[in-house]
This record gives structure tokens, sequence and C-alpha cells, in this order.
């Protein structure tokens, strides 16, 4: 029987002509955002690629040159060590803040403390606006217009009509024969949302990310069925198929367009972001002080590193840069953590409130699994802090001491490995987020359950 | 008759509980955006000016040294806020808020607000500007959409044209009445976003109150637009139910869809260069001049020649002040034209995108009004090129009058004496003034002249469908 209602319903809908429209322009949409995905994945490879042989072509020449004499470490710093996020995981699946958030960056021993030039690419600021037609946003913002399109009207339109005594007469719960119909109607968008995830790791995702591709089917179809338990609920007490329309049409402006922005902007008045010129300009007087003290914090500095003194006790101007720098470093360490920290505590609110609407907790789930997301980025800000370090542990001594860079050190100069977030720690961002989604959609569906209990079969009807 | 008819649909909509719901969460949204907006961008434009007068004095104590160091160690200016970005935000969030002036280089504003901000960011923004782009026409839909379309399916319209009413009197009277309507909305959220401006500290400068009279125009045409549209739809379908499904479609269309197709639509006509394509370029001018035949080294060689022979000497050392700084003058002078070609090359291409962007606007007016309301807010690309223009300005007064001092008042020869306090209080304070309206008003006009259009035609075609309104 109830089999026998799901191809039923199946079959009405092949029937209707809007329904194939809808479903030709939903495929479109997902066409068109993978491949304007794709081509914002390419432009960006193609930059990491040019920096990554860049930087290897400098390597040989360096190792090419060592083999015949040493180098003076001051030639090689100035070059500076280039870091760049490899390609994402997923990228076609959401372009996230990969056109926005830096994805290389070159460390130069000499710039180590001036404020950090965050630009890596050039962008129209109107198209940062706007954002991108990828995959997400097809995911996200349109998937469930062209879902709700059609399971709008799951018993609404029968109540007004009279016809739904007739339709409840044939012997099922009303709850079973509204999900049954709700399923049949929602499975051609869900297999389209979900063939187009599995096609953007096919056509771009690297290897290993069978987990990740999984993932992220997984939050498409949570998404998807969060939207159908909503219409549900809604249909189980709307009273005409045109009221549960609109209730489903202000849901979703509610949910995908208001509560997200709602959602930043109190994070923005709560926790506000520090002033990034008051940061800058720290920095300068920072380094202002250090400098007029350039050579007094060299004595001192030699005084308490005689290891580090150069031969002839002359220090020069290269050691007298680097002991400023060092010194504007820890001056400004304090301001910079408070500025850093404070913009994690932003994020990890919208993190903890990102179940006020499932369309922020699938962007964020679909970002990390894309590769594209905060923390991702956030991770390699972090591990270029690390190479700076590295940077300045490696060149500092040697330029003190004024030693020659030899074959022997070649491997020791510091180089840029990023290393992925653990895996634990994205999943479980992305897990949290899919069973907030089930959660809610679960609590829909009991919603709608209750108020179609056969106990108020009578009051259904009417 | 036109009055009785207005005022009959005035009460109408006034007494409808789910229009009374819409509206009011219409207007306290628009009120929270306005409210918190207005904290944040006081708080902004206090931060940059104290960020800006702690670096002016960092620059005035930076102690004594070598001019031409101190134009290396060089000085950072900071964006001030437009006020009206209290209003629309534009791309504030997305361009630099800060530039680094030193000698021998042009550089780009750094830090976008937006790279310090959540990842929600990217899901919008909550402005006044957004909520009357986007959430104001969905009210001008739930007004408007059973209008014409709902009294047919009634069988009222019938009844009404029976009794004599003109059909263009019965549309034009609703028009009126659904505009005085949402206009009793409306207005007092303008109110109270001029209230903002006025308690705004210099929430005067360049000229905002003009600029806020016409983005009330823009923000007039384009719901009174959008009035007409959803009024002649209403017409036309034979049922409210087919007049709703219609206009969310155009809706979603116009606030979802336009705003993305179109902006790709325009990167792949013109693309943006690629950051080392265009740097890599700059570079090569500035060493083999901009039309790639005439060498930096000779070009400086053929004008020590030229400034021997107008001083009548044969060798360097004989020239009566430091020719290292006039050499720096020149080639600063020389760079400053590739600077200025390869800036304005891309700025002019980044311009051009978004024009491409504003007239796609006859399609869905959204993007129409979105670049008039933030050249009119002075939130908008050409006002941060005015910007940046500035500040690259005050760049070159700044290195020519550091160079001009180590020409005139060191000894020849080498890079010279030391400066100190009394030279660097000589270089001004940067301070920017904002575009006058007149700017603003230039930048607007395309996307102005989109949404008179739409107006127009809109309205056109609204009485052109009046009189042959169907009673079924």
């Amino acid at each position: 029987m109830t089999s026998h209602l799901f191809r039923l319903e199946l079959r009405l809908l092949a029937r209707e002509r809007a329904a194939w429209v809808l479903l030709g322009l939903f495929a479109l949409a997902l066409a068109y955002g993978i491949s304007n995905g794709s081509r914002l994945a390419q432009r960006q490879s193609e930059v990491a690629t040019a920096i990554a042989q860049d930087s290897e072509q400098f390597q040989t020449q360096l190792r090419n040159h060592l083999a015949q004499q040493s180098v003076d470490p001051k030639a090689i710093a100035g070059r500076g060590t280039a870091a760049v996020l490899p390609p994402a995981p997923l990228p076609l699946l959401a372009a996230g803040q990969s056109d926005l958030s830096p994805g290389h960056e070159t460390v130069v021993l000499w710039k180590l403390a001036a404020p950090a030039d965050t630009r890596s690419e050039l962008e129209n600021p109107s198209h940062l606006l706007a954002g991108r037609f990828d995959l997400a946003f097809v995911l996200v913002w349109l998937y469930p217009l062209f879902l709700l399109a059609l399971v709008y009207d799951l018993m609404a339109g029968d109540r007004e009509a009279g016809t739904l005594r007739l339709a409840l007469a044939q012997g099922i719960a009303p709850w079973r024969w509204m999900a049954r119909r709700a399923l049949a109607r929602a499975l051609p968008m869900l297999t389209l949302a979900a063939f187009a995830t599995l096609a953007a790791g096919f056509f771009g995702g690297s290897d290993g990310t069978g987990t990740r591709l999984a993932l992220a089917l997984a939050v498409v179809l949570a998404y998807g069925l969060f939207w159908v338990s909503l219409a549900l609920a809604v249909n189980a007490v709307a009273r005409s198929a045109a009221s549960a329309a609109t209730a489903l049409g202000a849901a979703w402006v509610l949910l995908v367009l208001v509560a997200p922005t709602l959602l930043n902007v109190t994070v923005e008045t709560l926790y506000p972001t520090p002033s990034r010129p008051e940061l800058v300009a720290a920095g300068r007087k920072a380094s202002g002080e250090a400098e007029k003290r350039g050579g007094e914090l060299l004595n001192t500095f030699y005084r308490d590193h005689p290891e580090l003194a150069p031969p002839g006790q002359q220090a020069d101007f290269a050691a007298q840069h680097l002991t400023v720098q060092s010194e504007v470093g820890r001056a400004i360490e304090p301001v910079r953590q408070k500025f850093d920290a404070q913009l994690a505590r932003q994020q990890t609110a919208v993190g903890r409130w990102r179940f006020l609407s499932p369309a922020i907790a699938a962007h964020e789930a679909l970002t990390d699994l894309a590769g594209t997301g905060y923390w991702r980025h956030r991770a390699f800000r972090e591990q270029v802090g690390g190479l700076r370090q590295a940077v300045s542990d490696f060149f500092t001594p040697r330029i003190h001491k004024r030693e020659s860079i030899t074959m022997a050190d070649f491997d020791k100069l510091p180089r840029f490995e990023f290393r992925e977030e653990p895996a634990g720690v994205w999943m479980g961002r992305v897990v949290t987020s899919l069973t907030g989604m089930l959660a809610l959609a679960g609590a829909l569906g009991a919603w709608a359950w209750r108020n179609l209990r056969p106990a108020r079969l009578g009051l259904l009807s009417t | 008759m036109i009055s009785a008819i207005a005022r009959k649909e005035f009460l109408d909509v006034w007494r409808d509980g789910r229009f009374r719901i819409a509206a009011a969460v219409v207007v306290v949204l628009l009120g929270v955006a306005l409210l918190l907006a207005w904290q944040q961008v006081q708080r902004a434009r206090a931060e940059r000016a104290a960020a800006a007068a702690l670096e002016r004095e960092n620059w005035l104590n930076q102690g004594e040294k070598n001019s031409h160091s101190a134009g290396h160690y060089g000085v950072y200016v900071f964006k001030p806020l437009a006020p009206l970005a209290v209003f629309d935000r534009g791309l504030e969030p997305f361009v630099g808020s800060t530039v680094f002036l030193e000698a021998h280089r042009q550089n780009q504003a750094a830090f976008l607000p937006a790279q310090d901000a959540t990842a929600m960011r990217r899901f919008g923004e909550l402005t006044a500007a957004t909520g009357l782009q986007l959430l104001a026409p969905l009210l001008v839909v739930l007004l408007t959409f059973g209008a014409l379309a709902g009294e047919r399916e009634r069988g009222t319209l019938r009844q009404v044209l029976s009794l004599g009413v003109r059909p263009r009197d019965l549309v034009l009277g609703k028009a009126i009445g659904l505009g005085v309507a949402l206009a009793v909305l409306l207005v007092p959220v303008a109110l109270f976003g001029a209230v903002a401006l006025a308690n705004l500290p210099e929430g005067d400068a360049g000229g905002s109150w003009l600029r806020f009279a016409w983005l009330g125009g823009a923000y007039a045409l384009y719901l009174a637009a959008i009035l007409a549209v959803c009024l002649a739809v209403s017409a036309v379908a034979s049922t409210a139910r087919t007049a709703l499904a219609t206009l969310l479609v155009c809706w979603a269309a116009n606030a979802v869809l336009a705003p993305r197709l179109a902006s790709d639509f325009a990167q792949r006509v013109l693309p943006t260069p690629k950051l080392a394509e265009f740097e890599t370029a700059m570079h090569k001018a500035v060493q083999e001049g901009l039309d790639g035949h005439s060498p930096r080294q000779q070009q400086l060689q053929e004008f020590a020649q030229q400034t021997l022979k107008k001083h009548g000497k044969t060798r360097i050392e004989e020239l009566p002040f430091n020719f290292n700084g006039l050499v720096m003058l020149e080639s600063e002078r020389l760079a400053g034209e590739v600077f200025d070609h390869h800036f304005a090359k891309l700025w002019d291409r980044l311009e051009a995108q978004d024009r491409i962007v504003t007239w796609t606007g006859l399609v869905a007016p959204l993007l129409g009004l979105r670049a008039a309301s933030m050249a009119l807010a002075g939130t908008d690309f050409t006002q941060h090129r005015h910007f940046s223009v500035a500040a690259e300005q005050h760049r070159r007064d700044f290195v020519r009058v550091l160079n001009e001092e180590m020409m005139n008042n060191t000894a020849g020869g080498h890079h010279g004496g030391v400066a100190g306090r009394s030279l660097w209080e000589k270089l001004p304070a940067f301070r920017y003034d904002p575009p006058p309206p007149a700017h603003a008003l230039r930048a607007a006009a395309p996307g102005l002249m989109v949404l008179f259009l739409w107006a127009a035609g809109a309205w056109t075609a609204l009485l052109l469908v009046a009189p042959r309104l169907k009673p079924n």
C-alpha cells in the first residue's frame, strides 16, 4: 500500500510540467555553480603553482651556487620564503573565504615586524560583496527554494479543496501519507543535489577526499530534509495551499536572508572587531621607539648573547635592524594576541549560534568540507606565523655571527609545509552541524506528527 | 473617485494582520540595522582617527635620521569612513582601510575589514540599504499581489467595474493607496536615518544631506517601479496565486540571483588581471620605461647630461646642489608616470566591470539601485579610487619634500646628512576631503538612469494594462 502511494505520487509529479521546468532550472544552476567554482579553483591553483615553481627554481639555483661557494645569509634572506596554502581538497563545493583570505604570503626576514599586507590577489570589491555563484550558493540559497516549490503543498491544498477526507479514507495514517508524499516529491531534487555534490568531488577533488565527500553528501541531504520537515510541519496546520506557501516563503527569507546577517551584526556588536588601524599604528610606535634605541638595544643584546656577537664586536646595519625588529615584535605581541583572540571569539560565537538557521550550519559545514572555510585559512595564517619564527631563528644568529651559508645548511633553510587541520577537528565541527540540522528536522517532523495523530483526524479534514 | 479608491485600499491594507506583521518585522529590522550601523560607523571612525593621530605622533617623533631613510620609514594613512556608511556600508568591508606611503612605491590599500570578520559576512550585511533593497520589495509584493487578481478571483472586480468605475481610475487609486501605505511605513524610517546622521560627529561631511536627499529619491524610484510592476502583474494574472508565484520568482531573480550572475558575467567579459601579472608589468615599466624602450638608467644618464648643460658645468660635483637628490626627484617623477598609467588601467577595468553590472540593472533593477546607493553614500569604488588617488598625491608630496631636502641641504655626492623634527613638521598631516556631492552624482548617474527607466517603463506598462482590465 505505502510503496504504491509513493509510486503514485511520483507519477503525478512526472505529469506536472512545472516540476520538470523546476528540475531543469535546478540542474542548470547546479552545473553553472560547479563550472564557476572550477574557474575560480583553476585561477587559484595557477597562482599557487607559479609561486611554487618560482620558489623551486630559486632552490635549485641556490643549491648549484652553494655547491661551488658559500653565500652571505643576507643575500638569501632578502628573497623571502614563500608560504602557499595548498589547493583546497574539494574546491568546487564552495568558494568560501578563498577569494578573500590570502592563500599565499612571502615571509621576508627584514619585514618580520612590519604589518603584513593582507592582500594576495586582485579582486573587484563589488564581486566580493555580491558573492560567487558557486555550488554552495546553489545548495544553501536556491536548493530550499526549488525544494519548497515542489513540496509546499502536501496537505493544505487537499484540505482547501475538500479532497482531504477522501485521501484519508485510503486507510493510511495521515502522517504516513504525508511523509510518503513529501519524500516522493522531494526525491528528484534531493537526487540532483546529491549528484551535483558527487560531481564536485569527481571533477575537482584531490585524492583521499572520500570522507569529506561522504560528509558533504550527508550535509546536503540533511539540509534538504530540514526544509522538507518544515514543509510537513507547515502543512499539518495550514488552512490553504496559499497560506502554506506564504509561511514557507517567509521562513526561507528569515532563515536564509535575515538570520545570518542578524547573527553577523549581533556578533560584531557583542565582540567588536578590534581596530586594524590601531594595531598598525601601535606597531609603528613600537618600531619608532625601538629604532631610536637601536644601538643601545644591540649592545644589550650582545651582552645577553655574547655567543652571537660578531668577530670584531662591530655591529652592522643588518644586525641592528634585526635587534630592533625583534624588540618591536616583542612589544606588539600582546596587542596582536589580543587582536587574534577577539577574532577567534567572534568566529566561535558564530559557531555556537549557527543552529539559529540551518542555512548557516550548512554553509559552515560545506565550506569546512571544501577546505575553503574560515578555520583552514586561520590555520594557514597561524602556520605562516610559525614560518616567521623559523625564518628569524635560522637567519638571525647567522647574520649576527656573520657566518656564511654553506651546503650543509641547505636542508636546514626554512621552508613552508602546510599541515592540514587534524581530521578530528574539522570532522567534529561538521558532525555537530549535521547533528544539529538533523535534530531540527527531527523536531519539526515530531511536531508535524503530533498534529497529525489519528486522534486529531477530525480536526484535520475540516 | 481615485481618492476614494485610494482611501479604501489604504484602510484595507492597514487592517490586514499579515501585512501588519510583515511590516513590523521589516521596520524593526531597518531600525535595528540603522542603530547598530550608527554605533559601528561611529566606532570605526573614532578608531581610524585615533590611529591617524598616533601615526602622526610616530612620524614627528621618529628622531633624527637621514631624510631618505625617513622616506623608507614612510607614513600610514587611514581611510575615513563616509558618514552615510550608516545607511549603506557598500564596498567598505571589501576595500582596504590603510595605505602605506613610502619612497619608490605606490602601494594598494591593505587590510580589508571583511578579512577580519567572520565568514557570516559573506551572507551579506544587514544595513538599512539592504533591508530596503531586498525586504521592502517583498513587502510590496505582499501588499499588491492580490490587489487586482484577488478581486477578480472573488468576483468583486466585475461588480466594481459594473458601477461605471473607469478601470484606469481603479488601478491608479489602488496604486496610490498602496503607495501611501508603504510611505507611512518607510518615511519614519527615513526620518530615523536622518536623526542618526545628524547625531554623527562630522555627519555633514561631503555634502551628506544632499546625498541623503538623492538617496531618498533613488529608493523612491525603485519602490515605485516595483509597485507598478506588481500591480501590472496582479492586473493581468488570472488568480492571486499565479500573481504571487510570478512576483516571488521575479523577486528571487532580482534579489538573489541577479547580483551574483551579473558580477560573474562582468568578470567573464572583462577579467581582472592577476596580481603577479599586474606587479610584474609595473615593475618592468619602471625599469624599462612605459614604452619598453627607454631603460631607466639611460633616461637618468640623459637627465644628468641635460642638467650639466643647463648649469654650464662638466662634472656633477660642480653642481651647486646635491645631484643625488635631484636624481631621486627625477626617478620618482618617472616612476609616478608608470604608477599613474598602470593603476589607472587597473581601476578603469574595475570601474568598467561595475558599469556592466549597473547596466545589467535594466533586467534587474536592484543592480541599478545598489550602484546608485553606494555611490551616493560614498561607499562605492569611485570613492575608494578618489581616496587612493589622494593618498598617492600625499605620498608624492611627502617624498618630494624629503628629496628636495636632500638636494638643497646636504653635501653633494652622497646620500647626505641627518634631518630632524623641523623637517618632519614641514610635511603636513594627511587630510582626506571626501569628494563633493557632484562626484557622487556623476558616479550614481548610470544607476539613477536605470532606476528612472524602470520607473518610467513600469508605470507606462501599468497605464497600458489598466484600461484593458478584464473582469474575469
